[in-house]
């Protein structure tokens, strides 16, 4: 080296040493990332006309360990109370009918479409899991559920795998899950077509049921670009039990008017003042679906578009379609409209009534959740990120379900009255997003 | 020329037939969270708990959080 070169080389020497020695008077400490990540929302669902309403608070805890393994945890309270459609239905006199418990009777005006309101419950649910990396290109994720009300509960495990292919562009996923659910209604499961008797007699009604269910899901998620993604889900599930409503019951009309036919309750007692039959549906029901979901940035704006189709072996089937648009408002805040739309067709063992004198079907409902029917919700989300990265949110829907009931299933008078029960609800949520 | 021109053809028509896909360099959209395909778990945990009590048809996207004797 010539002696030029060594009078810079010690130049750039010395200038290094320098600004080395100007940073080293603060040390410089990496900013510990944050380590657990909780998502906690409060929701009120409620529907007019004194139906249901539903007050609910979930916690969604994830901790992040090293090497991108995570534990997830969601606890969830819910309290529902109100009244709801018993598959009974309007008729020209005033009806009464036996409570689930079979302690006590309840009323319904001339006229009109028959509500259950003794309900009121309390449901409790944990779900846990983990999932961890598995050579390099696989993700394996194992969970378990359980959840608590009154009358049912619920304990379930999952599994899944998935794989990366083709730069990370593609990814493989595959889970299984297999669940227990426990019922044990109020008043004891009704055997099926028994019929409601007064107060105090039990006869037709039996214990508790239970029912087991076997999910399976196959996805692909595939990045189309920059800004575009796709997933692609598969979903099979067989379940098979009790699948029947213990608090459900169908009418019995006369065949002419279509009238609900008259009963009288014993001498001294209350009771149905019809013939009412508790509902049977199937004890097993195997479903399929396939269900595929976009999401593209549009500069800073994002939409997401999703579409399902549902079949099933009680001849329901159903499509779904949901879109959401995130806007942002300056650096911190996001406007989100969203929009679904559901449709639905009847169950094959949907009945609107049953009818004196013909032979009972093998299976029947009048649960108009099973009916034809149509959904359409409308949202708006609003979301403000904090000045420490922590975000609170709020959004208000409103879900409106409309049904209707095929013309060769209404008799006589039948046609005058009120039929399905439309549903009107508000959905409500305030969510808080922060990381200690 | 004779050889390379075709094989540049066909490199070049491979490279465009390599699936549909990005750079790992070129996610920064893909990466911001409201990209993500779960951006809100909680949410759409609450709706499908709504939807499966009012309607016939659960689940597709993902598994529920558990059962419920709503439906």
């Amino acid at each position: 080296m010539s002696a030029k070169d060594t009078r810079i080389g010690s130049a750039i020497a010395a200038a290094t040493c320098t600004l080395l020695g100007t940073t080293t008077t603060a040390p410089v400490v990496a900013e510990e990332a944050a380590n657990w990540e909780f998502d906690s929302a409060l929701l009120y669902y409620g529907e007019s006309d004194g139906r249901v309403t539903d007050l609910s608070a979930s916690i969604l805890a994830r901790r992040d360990f090293d090497d991108d393994r995570f534990l997830n945890l969601d606890l969830a309270v819910d309290t529902l109370t109100g009244a709801s459609p018993s598959g009974a239905i309007s008729t020209g006199a005033p009806q009464t009918f036996t409570s689930p418990s079979g302690d006590a009777v309840y009323t319904t005006a001339a006229g009109e479409i028959p509500f259950d309101d003794t309900f009121l419950d309390t449901r409790f649910a944990l779900n846990v899991s983990w999932s961890q990396p598995f050579a390099r290109l696989y993700t394996l994720t194992a969970g378990l559920g359980f959840s608590t009300e009154y009358d049912y509960q619920h304990m379930g495990a999952n599994f899944g795998v998935t794989r990366d292919f083709n730069r990370r562009n593609t990814t493989l996923s595959a889970a299984l899950a297999y669940s227990q659910d426990d019922i044990d209604p109020v008043g004891g499961a009704p055997i099926g077509f028994a019929q409601m008797l007064d107060v105090g007699d039990d006869s037709g009604k039996g214990g508790s049921e239970s029912k087991d269910v076997l999910d399976l899901l196959l996805g692909v998620t595939q990045v189309l670009g920059r800004a575009t993604v796709l997933r692609v889900n598969y979903s099979y599930s067989d379940s098979s039990g009790y699948l029947t409503d213990p608090y459900k019951f169908l009418s019995v009309v006369d065949p002419l008017t279509g009238d609900t036919l008259a009963r009288t309750p014993g001498p001294g007692s209350q009771g149905p003042t019809g013939v009412y039959l508790y509902e049977n549906r199937p004890d097993s029901r195997r479903k399929q679906s396939l269900f595929a979901e976009l999401k593209h940035d549009f500069s800073g704006k994002v939409l997401g578009v999703s579409y399902r189709f549902a079949t099933d072996d009680w001849s329901v089937d159903s499509h779904t379609l949901d879109a959401r648009f995130r806007w942002p408002l300056g650096q911190s805040s996001y406007l989100e409209p969203h929009f679904r739309y559901y449709m639905q067709t009847a169950a094959e063992f949907y009945r609107f009534s049953l009818v004196d004198g013909q032979a009972l079907p093998e299976f029947a409902s009048a649960d108009p959740r099973l009916a034809d029917l149509d959904g359409i919700t409308f949202g708006l989300k609003f979301g403000h990120k904090t000045a420490s990265r922590n975000e609170w949110s709020a959004r208000v829907e409103l879900y409106r379900q409309t049904g209707s009931v095929a013309s060769d299933q209404i008799i006589g008078n039948q046609a005058g009255r009120p039929q399905f029960p439309d549903l009107d609800a508000v959905i409500a949520q305030l969510s808080y997003r922060f990381k200690l | 020329m004779r050889i390379i021109f075709p094989l540049l053809v066909i490199a070049f028509g491979l490279a465009g037939c390599t699936t549909l896909g990005v750079q790992p360099w070129e996610r920064e959209v893909l990466a911001r969270e409201d990209m993500q395909l779960d951006a809100n778990p909680v949410d759409a945990a609450l709706d499908d708990h709504i939807y499966f009590s009012k309607e016939a048809s659960s689940g597709g996207r993902g598994f529920g959080g558990g059962g419920c004797g709503c439906n």
